[in-house]
């Protein structure tokens, strides 16, 4: 908060290089003073703690320990922004445009027509409703979100004035002396000054997927690597620590990253700014028409003021009023779907984006892997055995039968203090919980799985005596009794690490026997300890031996701090390696990605080598891909000397990313294909996805821990773990993954893809039908005809009729494989193109003005109106004192007569665009294909089919319309006036998609596929 | 739908029986726009019908579909949350 409070004075400019800051490495020194500097610099007492004066003091100047809470958009910002935003600013000025005209109008006629004034409402009334609309499903998400929050208030134990006291966290301040234990959440940033076997959990800050041991010496330079600081909001798993606390609140390194991210500004959604592109075009063609006949008006002898109400006119005519809510309703729809399918949409507008993808940085830990490290491989018997990493153990099992396999497992589950947890039986032993080490917990899962239950060896083999882990001894070793109860000798199992194990061991374990170690058998383990290492697993080894009973007979009294027994000449018995292994989805996901032309690449806290491994396991880097490394090593030359194009994949350790410019990062994004992010910061993360951004991609960001949200909020679409993921993750993100599966992106993908393929069927299905709406008042002007058809009329089709079918579009299958094409170029595949335009309005509205007027002039010349008699009548026509004008065959017709007929006509040219519309639903299923090939198992289309039709009589023939609406009852005949130009359109579309294929490539492909 | 169709056709058949220009014009209107209400009335209903029978069909096909077939049933499932949630929607 004093944060805050420093920076509100300052300009923008200030903010701005604020931001910048935030983007550097983490400033913190403290690590590398002792800690005698560290107290005079925070005027603290190594075992007294502060004062609570000088507390109070730093509480005061510093404020509260507490993160700020990102700036929250108030909610009637929200709602404006739903109804000013995108599409709707098109209706709005439509709807400004018409009371403007009405305004015109009202003051210059007596009794002015109250059509644009009911337009100009209607307008309006749609864009609050669909902008309602919209508004509440957003908020739903967003009640989703609020449920993530835990408002659990943390707690600190300090010490202040010598005394241990606990305090609410935010009243932390720096200086404090602080104690914590497993479990706990450290309160602050920590500066170590002792522990006890302490370890954090990093995972959430650097993506590390192993606990990290924390002591009092600074062991690195990089304020996130060394050993002394412990950072606030990770956990502590294990052991106790003291610390100073060296920052607090939004300056510590957590607090830094959020205020990074909650700064970010995150540019245009990808369909926002198709929408936008759209709105282009269609105020184009409209202002085009609209000036070209307000000259045409001008030359023909119109008045000014008429002029620009037909101006006005021909501008709102263009609106396509029913889109708006079309696209909400399709998006809301895949929205529904993909959270169906575990995907959480949090902005409407995300739908689409993950579609567009071509890029997708994946964090490793938690997202591509289970984040819980298992027993991959295990050495025995000269002979790597692989055990099994899937999550619900389907995969391949191992040769158990050897005896050596026997004692290894008896070694690791002796050898092991890791225990589960009591209560747990009905759950499966993977998804049980475990106290303990994490590589203890695997092993003793693994053991369990494979030889049953642990607890039962253990209280066979009781243990007398045990030295744990250390990092001097770098082993752990216990002694237990053997399971023979007539055999006194002592078992003594170690475990560590290999290169230790081995030099305490004089045989090794074959087939069960012992035999001495060799040379021969050194070099067959170093192979088997590099290759296990090479994976990117950490690796253990196992030994054991039953000490002589003459020597230690029963009763033998061990001493373990001052070690009386042997623990040399052992018998080697194996190696176990264990890794966070990928999710079994993913490599699957990893190749549809592929497939689908979307770039994967890992961005990960992790090591390189693990990162590699982990990578080469999910295909992020194809088998048979080598890095520069790879190809050095295997042609035996330094690195410099090969040549970087040679490579396709690449494994970039985070300092290396420090000292590149950005033209190497561009060049590195350019031209590998699978690359690797290794050791990088949350900084860095962020400063890759600009960089994929830089080069024109739409990056897509997974990620879970708190490292990774200035990445997912920077992301074109940033997509968090629903349950693994932290807070501020799921705040950045614009998409949450429920179940955590990285496959269920796949699905976004297919989604977004497919809903951007309808999106452009609806819109083309929505905007032909506006050439017959515009082109009656079109002809009103330039041939004087009595007016085709009416404002009402329009409305009924465009919020009525063409409402169901242009969303039954977005039900539609898709016509190829999607995921087998490249990602859309932003550039040049557009949601709405020329086109797009020529045929919907240049080709297929046509044929439909055309049955629209055919059915028009057939009505009238039946009351009889020749058409040739109808030119310059209008005039007449409209005239309220003329009652007796003379039809063709001399008939006298009142005004009221003449009003019926005309309304009638309105009546049929809307019945006529209903039934052109008929064909142009079929035409608009499929782009490419025929309608034969696509079927017609979209049901939901059907049922648009009939319900226009079934809403075109109801609106004919409902008694009372004729006062409501102005419509009439049509004779039967008169509705198969279109049939034949809605059988010519079905017949000419066939044909151009028929060309279309026969030619890939060929001019009706250039010019007419959309 | 044997009973629908049955219906459509009866009306028919009422229909064009009264469609005897000899009669009133205001007859006339008052059959068209019952005909004409009817078949509106008619098409509505078998649009709904579609989608329902579509459920029911659906969730019957389901059944005996065999686990592996993941792809085909993934896109059945689509649809069918489709019919589900279009009823709201008009």
């Amino acid at each position: 908060m004093g944060d805050k409070d420093d920076r509100s004075p300052k300009k923008k400019k200030g903010a701005t290089k604020d931001m910048d800051d935030l983007k550097k490495e983490v400033p913190i020194t403290e690590h590398k003073m002792s800690v005698e500097e560290v107290c005079r610099k925070f005027q603290t007492d190594v075992v007294q703690g502060l004062t609570n004066a000088k507390a109070a003091e730093f509480l005061l100047r510093d404020g509260p320990n507490a993160l700020t809470p990102p700036p929250t958009t108030p909610e009637w910002v929200k709602f404006c922004r739903q109804l000013f935003g995108g599409f709707s600013i098109l209706l709005w000025t439509g709807a400004i445009l018409c009371f403007l005209a009405y305004a015109i109008q009202a003051a210059t006629e007596d009794e002015p027509a109250g059509d644009n004034l009911y337009l100009g409402i209607v307008l309006t009334a749609v864009v609050v409703i669909t902008g309602c609309f919209s508004y509440f499903q957003e908020a739903k998400s967003s009640k989703i979100m609020e449920s993530f929050k835990n408002m659990v208030p943390q707690q600190a134990l300090v010490i202040r004035e010598g005394e241990k006291v606990q305090i609410n966290a935010e009243e932390v301040v720096a200086g404090d002396l602080i104690e914590v234990k497993g479990g706990d959440r450290i309160p602050a940033d920590i500066r170590v000054t002792s522990a006890h076997g302490c370890k954090v959990d990093n995972s959430s800050l650097t993506g590390e997927s192993e606990p990290q041991s924390r002591s009092p010496d600074c062991t690195h330079d990089n304020p996130l690597e060394t050993r002394n600081v412990a950072f606030f909001s990770t956990n502590c798993v294990e052991g106790t620590a003291r610390g100073i606390v060296i920052c607090t609140g939004d300056r510590t390194v957590m607090g830094r990253i959020a205020t990074l991210t909650s700064g970010l500004e995150t540019g245009k959604t990808p369909i926002a700014r198709e929408i936008e592109h759209f709105i282009h075009i269609i105020t184009g063609v409209a202002v085009f028409l609209g000036v070209t006949f307000f000259i045409l008006a001008i030359i023909l002898g119109y008045t000014w003021l008429e002029a620009v109400i037909f101006l006005i006119g021909i501008i709102v005519a263009n609106v396509p009023e029913g889109l708006l809510a079309t696209v909400t309703v399709c998006l809301t729809l895949t929205a529904k779907r993909m959270a169906k399918k575990n995907c959480l949409v949090k902005n409407l507008e995300a739908v689409e984006t993950l579609g567009s993808t071509s890029t997708i940085c994946s964090d490793k830990t938690g997202t591509l892997t289970q984040n819980r490290m298992t027993v991959a491989h295990m050495w025995f018997d000269n002979q790597i055995h692989e055990a099994d990493t899937t999550e619900d153990q389907s995969g391949a099992a191992f040769d158990k039968s050897s005896v050596t396999w026997l004692s290894l497992s008896r070694v690791a589950a002796l050898c092991n203090r890791a225990q589960f947890k009591a209560g747990q039986d009905s759950v499966s032993i993977l998804k049980r919980d475990v106290a303990g080490d994490a590589s203890e917990s695997a092993l003793l899962k693994c053991i369990e799985l494979s030889c049953g239950s642990v607890r039962m060896m253990r209280d066979k083999n009781k243990k007398v005596a045990e030295i744990p882990f250390n990092s001097t001894n770098k082993y752990q070793l216990s002694v237990h009794e053997t399971e023979d109860p007539n055999d006194n000798r002592y078992l003594l199992v170690m475990k560590g690490a290999p290169e230790r194990i081995l030099d305490r061991c004089s045989t090794i374990m074959l087939q069960g026997k012992e035999q001495p170690m060799d040379e021969e058998m050194k070099e067959a383990f170093q192979n088997a300890y590099m290759e296990l290492g090479g994976l990117g697993e950490r690796v253990l080894g196992f030994c054991h031996v039953l000490l002589p009973e003459d020597q230690y007979p029963k009763g033998f009294a061990f001493d373990t701090d001052d070690v009386n027994f042997q623990t040399d000449n052992l018998c080697f018995v194996g190696l176990i390696s264990m890794i966070d292994p990928p999710r079994a989805a993913v490599p699957d996901a990893v190749g549809k990605c592929r497939s689908a032309g979307i770039k994967v690449i890992m961005v990960t806290g992790d090591h390189p080598i693990t990162a590699k491994a982990i990578a080469k396991g999910v295909g992020i880097i194809s088998e048979g891909n080598e890095t520069v490394e790879d190809i050095a090593a295997r042609l035996n030359i330094p690195v410099s000397q090969v040549n970087p194009r040679d490579a396709k994949a690449c494994v970039i350790h985070g300092s290396d990313l420090k000292d590149l410019s950005q033209d190497q990062m561009d060049d590195i994004l350019r031209n590998h294909t699978e690359i690797v992010f290794a050791r990088t910061s949350p900084q860095q993360k962020l400063i890759i996805v600009e960089g994929c951004q830089r080069l024109g991609a739409i990056v897509a960001v997974t990620g879970d821990g708190v490292n990774d949200s200035p990445a997912l909020k920077k992301a074109d679409i940033g997509v968090a773990m629903g349950i693994s993921g932290s807070d501020v993750s799921k705040q950045a993100a614009d998409m949450i993954l429920l179940d955590d599966n990285f496959a269920s992106i796949v699905t976004g993908v297919e989604e977004g893809r497919l809903i951007f393929d309808n999106l452009k069927k609806s819109i083309a299905y929505t905007l032909t039908s506006n050439i017959p709406e515009i082109t009656p008042f079109l002809f009103f002007i330039i041939v004087n005809i009595p007016l085709p058809l009416g404002t009402i009329t329009i409305l009924c089709i465009d919020l009525g009729t063409d409402m169901v079918p242009a969303i039954s579009l977005a039900y539609e299958a898709a016509e190829s494989d999607i995921m087998k094409r490249q990602p859309r170029n932003p550039a040049r595949d557009k949601l709405v193109n020329e086109r797009l335009i020529s045929i919907a309005y240049g080709q297929i509205g046509m044929i439909q003005a055309l049955g629209g007027f055919f059915a028009y002039f057939v009505i009238l010349a039946e009351n009889g109106f020749l058409p040739s008699q109808l030119v310059g009548i209008r005039l007449n026509w409209d005239d309220r004192s003329l009652n007796d004008l003379e039809d063709s065959y001399g008939q006298q017709w009142t005004y009221e007569q003449r009003k019926i007929v005309e309304f009638t006509c309105h009546t049929a040219f809307f019945v006529s665009i209903v039934v052109v519309q008929w064909a142009d639903l079929i035409i608009c299923k499929t782009r490419r294909n025929s309608v034969f090939q696509q079927g017609m198992k979209n049901k939901i289309l059907i049922f648009g089919l009939f319900e226009e039709t079934a809403l075109a009589a109801f609106l004919s023939y409902c008694p009372g319309m004729d006062v409501a609406l102005r419509m009439y009852p049509l004779k039967p005949t008169w509705w198969f006036c279109a049939f034949p130009y809605s059988f010519l359109i079905f017949v000419y579309d066939e044909a151009r998609k028929l060309i279309l294929r026969r030619n890939p490539g060929g001019w009706v492909e250039k010019e007419t596929y959309y | 739908m044997e009973t629908i169709l049955l219906i459509v056709s009866s009306l028919l058949v009422y229909m064009t029986g009264k469609y005897n220009p000899a009669h009133a014009t205001h007859t006339y209107y008052e059959t068209l726009r019952i005909g004409g209400l009817a078949f509106a009335v008619v098409l509505f209903t078998l649009g709904i019908l579609l989608i329902l029978s579509r459920r029911c069909r659906c969730g019957i096909k389901q059944k005996p579909r065999a686990p592996g077939d993941e792809e085909a049933q993934e896109e059945n499932l689509i649809v069918s949350k489709a019919a589900k949630e279009t009823p709201p929607e008009n």
